[in-house]
């Protein structure tokens, strides 16, 4: 049958109301951008990492790892000629490491991924780097030169083009906090779009070089080893461990980027739920749209039933209307993805550099099933929230005008049952708290801001109530009337504060989970940094092990006038086969240990069994992450083999939500043989000054480079580096209230232009423009301040689930809940400030429409 | 001759606050072809009820409705809402046409919703808006239009899909006398013409004068009265 007319009716309902469709477009753009946009940043530093990898890995298939020191490189010549071995593995070493290139103006750190290898063995694993491979990849390499030249290298053509570098050229390159200088020998011309991501800031040098570069001469941190599956394959691998050093291990090559991988899962989780949340707003605000379009057309959708259109054709007219707004917010919200996107993908890699390892994403990897993802969820999520209304129209009975009347007092008997469902909904959200899994957790808190929405207009029933008496007396008539409004117009007010109370609560919840988490954080370092100066070595690289130091610089500082204590640190990451174990290697004395604050196990007994007894502690998230309880032991890979240690308390640690594991330098010194150190802290005597002491620290290092830092300014690191953690959640924050500020914006616009013939027979019987203003003013402040009161106990409540349930699942840290004023002002501020300039431009039109026009609108 | 329309102990009850309202008790009425009936009585009593049963917008608590032949309370709702679209057409008080369709598109929307016009079925709907005098308006749309021009669109309207029965709710009531009498005129002429049954809610004393039988509502109960 044809229905182009309706259709055609349609269509011109949409170009009338503007406004209200461009809202709702908006809407959804944004919902679709801010989840596309993490997508694509997730995506891409998914795909660079994978891509460096695979470019590292290359077709290796096991890889030999040693200890913190690696493996002396005498090893692989062994091997090579070990019996049964020598030709029927193919081995090549490696020395990894990375460099950072001079920051340019304007520009941000570049880091390159240095690559040391043996050009001869590389050809069976990284055809890329095989000396005159003349195929797809073909390398115009000086073979002569980069065995040769001190510090030469080879870079991919396009890093030399973007760098601006010639066959000959020299760069400086600062590794370990020293400037080194690197020969380009070689470019490599790739192809593929897949290679050349993948080479893009690599590095490949000779071995030697390489190990120059680092200061590691003697030792090599791998070898990479291509070893057949099956019988052979076994056979092989049970001869290669028996010809294994102490302290050597074969792991398989995919296990590192599985762990690694893993490492970032539960932040990545966390943003695709906060983008995801930013959609559920855009959800709402269509749901609003659609419900007002519905209702501000209930009595043009009763002409046509009465003239015969069906249920179904009003049911597909309200659903194409949805579907054209959520086409033209999808699309606008893809192109604006990857705007966002390549803005987030900085933020994204600059936590995983502070927290995880060392990342570098050079471009957005735009996937179509990223957009595939993003229009369908889109697009989804319009017609899903566009149902409910649709289904409503074509329950509008085919009468020329129902009564408004009829209307509410249908929408107050559902109230009980929404209440019901609202209650039910709350209990399932909270039921599925209770399992431990990241995921079902997600869906408890939606469940519960859901549940929370659908208790909204009851509350506001009950406030309104409330409300009526005092703003009697406060406003007169007037005041009792926008009180009686809120109610009488239910059926929309509610949504408009239900949408309100979950952006604002949401809002609240997240405030409230950051302002905790940091003043746990600011109490931690309090506790934890107690030395007067911190020394490390400069690594621009980021990551968690960072650059080594010379324990001599140390036994200087210790020398020195003034210094009273020097508190050693090594951190090391311990290659396992469940993956890394981040080792901290801490105490000098009792003292240094014991400002840790164990969760479990008792101080008096535990501190000194790890001092002297060969004991360790795990921090909390280490603990939850793998299972391990005091009593428990932990097998850790030591040079001389795998053993146990034993574990004797839980601490408190904010450092890595991977986890680690803390033990004495004494016990490390005993498994280990590496003297280096990756920092130390001094204490100086009272009345000596922190600053000339660091002056005097300088001079005793001598050339090396050293970051050497106060207790205050090492804090303040810290905190700056939890605040651009949370930078991007600030962002998906400030999104997510942005879409439900237009929603709600739209709803109460629409809620108040709607009521234009109300205000007509109003300023037909007296009512000024001014007063008119009060009104509209009173009635969208009203509803602002309901939402707002509502919105802070859910809020409350979500902040709660995140601290206790989502954070503690994700990253394995407890953190008090502190209840800042100044969030809950905010929120309530927003929520107010939003009604009540949703409230302006209806209030605007009323005073300027005169009143016979707006009795004419019917 | 058979009846067109049928009213067979027709019973409508509501439910206000709690308590059952009876708008019709066992009502009994047959309206034949081509005569228009007018439903007079006070505000309430109501005629608007009975119409929103003859055209099976409305079910009856009891009894049943029957339009050519065919009994409306045996319909599904998408049976009714179908002949309705096939064999009706409706005239309101408040004019009620589709704000966002010009006069032409309104006067063609019924055709349209029975499924593609046919060029004839077009050309005599047009015709129509010549006939109620808008032809020269065909492109406005309704908020243009004065009161009386938009109840002659929608009495085109009313008519454009060939109806069988013509149910208008009081089509004068929102009109001034004059400009009433106009489009009553128009739509008696042309429902007689075309051989369709009226059957009409008034309150207006000039209508009565037009029809061929009038019934009255009075306490639920309907009786006919001497034109």
């Amino acid at each position: 049958m044809s229905t182009a007319l309706l259709w055609r009716s349609s269509r011109r309902h949409l170009v009338r109301h503007p406004w209200q469709i461009g809202l709702a477009v908006i809407g959804v753009a944004l919902g679709v951008a801010v989840v596309v946009s993490i997508d694509l940043a997730n995506t891409s530093a998914r795909r660079a990492f994978a891509l460096s990898t695979e470019a590292v890995t290359g077709r290796a298939t096991h890889q030999l790892v040693g200890g913190p020191g690696g493996l002396p490189d005498t090893v692989f010549r062994d091997l090579t000629l070990a019996e049964g071995l020598a030709g029927r593995i193919a081995m090549a070493p490696l020395v990894e490491g990375y460099g950072a290139l001079p920051e340019k103006e304007g520009k941000g750190r570049r880091v390159l991924h240095v690559l040391g290898v043996d050009p001869f063995s590389e050809a069976p694993f990284r055809p890329y780097l095989k000396p005159g491979d003349g195929g797809r990849s073909a390398p115009a390499i000086d073979l002569g030169a980069l065995l040769t030249h001190p510090g030469a290298g080879v870079l991919s053509a396009e890093s030399a083009r973007e760098l601006g570098l010639r066959l000959g050229d020299s760069f400086h390159l600062r590794v370990a906090g020293a400037d080194r200088t690197v020969e380009l020998a070689g470019v490599l011309e790739v192809t593929d779009e897949g290679s050349r991501r993948a080479l893009a800031d690599l590095l490949a040098m000779d071995i030697a070089a390489a190990q120059e570069l680092f200061g590691r001469a003697g030792t090599i941190d791998r070898i990479d080893l291509i070893i057949p599956e099956g019988d052979r394959g076994g056979k092989l691998l049970g001869r290669l461990a028996a010809a294994l050093p102490p302290g050597a291990q074969i792991l398989r090559a995919s296990s590192r980027s599985q762990t690694t991988e893993e490492m970032t899962r539960a932040f990545r989780l966390n943003l695709t739920a906060l983008s995801l949340l930013a959609l559920v707003c855009g959800g709402f605000l269509i749901y609003n749209t659609m419900t007002f379009s519905v209702v501000q057309r209930r009595p043009l959708i009763g002409i046509l039933r009465a003239l015969g259109a069906t249920r179904s054709e009003i049911f597909a007219l309200v659903l194409g209307e949805a579907a054209a707004v959520g086409v033209a917010g999808t699309a606008l919200g893809l192109a604006s993805g990857v705007v966002l996107g390549r803005g987030l993908v900085q933020l994204v890699t600059q936590t995983i550099n502070d927290l995880y390892f060392v990342l570098s994403v050079r471009e957005l990897a735009l996937t179509p099933l990223t957009f595939i993802a993003g229009a369908v969820l889109g697009i989804g999520a319009t017609l899903l929230a566009a149902a409910v209304p649709a289904w409503e129209a074509t329950r509008t009975p085919p009468r020329a005008v129902l009564a408004r009347s009829i209307l509410e007092e249908r929408y107050r008997k559902a109230l009980p049952r929404a209440t019901a469902g609202g209650l039910a909904l709350l209990l399932a959200g909270l039921l599925l708290l209770i399992p431990h899994n990241l995921v079902v957790s997600f869906s408890g808190l939606s469940g519960v801001i859901l549940g929370c929405a659908l208790l909204a207009p009851v509350a506001t029933v009950l406030l309104m109530r409330l409300l009526r008496r005092p703003m009697g007396a406060l406003f007169g008539v007037l005041g009792r009337m926008a009180a009686g409004g809120v109610v009488a117009a239910l059926s929309r007010t509610a949504v408009a504060i239900a949408a309100l109370v979950i952006a604002v609560s949401v809002s609240v919840g997240i405030g409230v989970m950051i302002d905790s988490f940091r003043q746990t954080l600011s109490r931690w370092l309090e506790r934890t940094l107690q030395d007067d100066v911190y020394v490390t070595v400069p690594s621009r690289a980021g990551g968690f092990v960072g650059a080594d130091l010379d324990p001599a610089i140390a036994r200087r500082a210790a020398a020195m006038a003034g210094v009273v204590r020097v508190e050693t640190l090594r951190r090391v990451e311990l290659a396992t086969p469940e993956g890394p174990v981040r080792l901290i290697v801490l105490g000098t004395d009792l003292w240094g240990l014991a400002r840790h604050e164990l969760q479990q196990g008792d101080p008096a007994t535990a501190w000194p069994a790890v001092l002297d007894g060969g004991a360790v502690v795990v921090s909390e998230p280490f603990s939850r992450r793998h299972g391990v309880e005091p009593g428990a032991g932990l097998r850790l890979p030591t040079d001389a083999g795998p053993r146990l240690f034993p574990v004797v308390g839980v601490y408190s640690d904010f450092a890595s939500d991977q986890g680690l594991v803390l033990m004495s330098r004494a016990t490390y010194r005993r498994f280990w043989h590496d003297p280096l150190l990756s920092g130390f802290s001094l204490n100086v005597a009272r009345g000596v000054d922190a600053d000339r002491t660091i002056e005097r620290l300088r001079a005793a290092a001598g050339d090396a480079a050293l970051l050497i830092r106060s207790n205050r300014a090492l804090k303040r690191i810290s905190l700056d580096i939890f605040d651009r953690t949370f930078r991007i959640t600030a962002v998906l924050r400030l999104l997510a209230g942005l879409v439900a500020f237009i929603g709600v914006l739209s709803a109460l616009m629409a809620l108040q232009l709607e009521r234009m013939r109300e205000l007509g027979v109003l300023r037909a019987n007296g009512v000024t423009p001014s007063q008119v203003w009060q009104l509209v003013t009173a009635q969208t402040g009203l509803l602002g301040l309901a939402a707002g009161l509502l919105s802070l106990p859910v809020g409350l409540a979500l902040a709660a689930i995140m601290i206790f349930v989502i954070n503690r699942r994700s990253f394995g840290w407890t953190i008090h809940m502190q209840v800042a004023p100044g969030v809950l002002l905010e929120a309530f501020g927003l929520a107010l400030v939003a009604a009540l300039l949703a409230g302006l431009y209806p209030a605007w039109r009323m005073a300027r429409t005169s009143p016979a026009s707006a009795l004419r609108e019917e | 001759m058979t009846p067109l329309a049928e009213l067979r102990n027709l019973t409508k009850t509501y439910e206000e606050g709690g308590r059952q309202r009876t708008v019709l008790c066992a009502a009994n009425a047959a309206f034949a072809r081509g005569e228009l009936a007018v439903l007079v009585g006070r505000s309430g009593s109501g005629k608007s009820t009975l119409l929103n049963l003859l055209s099976g917008i409305d079910l009856p608590t009891a009894g049943e409705v029957v339009v050519d032949g065919v009994v409306l309370s045996a319909l599904s709702e998408r049976e009714r809402t179908l002949f309705r679209r096939d064999h009706v057409g409706f005239v309101f008080q408040l004019f009620n046409l589709i704000p966002t369709l010009t006069v032409e598109e309104n006067v063609l929307l019924p055709l349209e919703l029975k499924g593609s016009p046919t060029a004839g079925a077009r050309a005599a709907a047009l015709d129509l808006l010549s006939e109620v005098g808008l032809a020269d308006r065909r492109a406005a749309f309704p908020d243009r239009l004065s009161g009386g021009e938009q109840q002659r669109v929608a009495v085109a309207r009313a008519l454009a899909h060939d109806p069988l029965l013509v149910l208008a709710d009081e089509p004068t009531g929102n009109l001034d006398l004059e400009t009433g009498l106009q489009v009553l005129e128009l739509l008696d002429s042309l429902t007689r013409r075309a051989g369709k049954t009226m059957v009409m809610a008034t309150h207006s004393p000039e209508v009565v004068g037009l029809a061929d039988r009038v019934f009255r509502i009075e306490d639920c109960r309907l009786a006919e009265r001497a034109p």
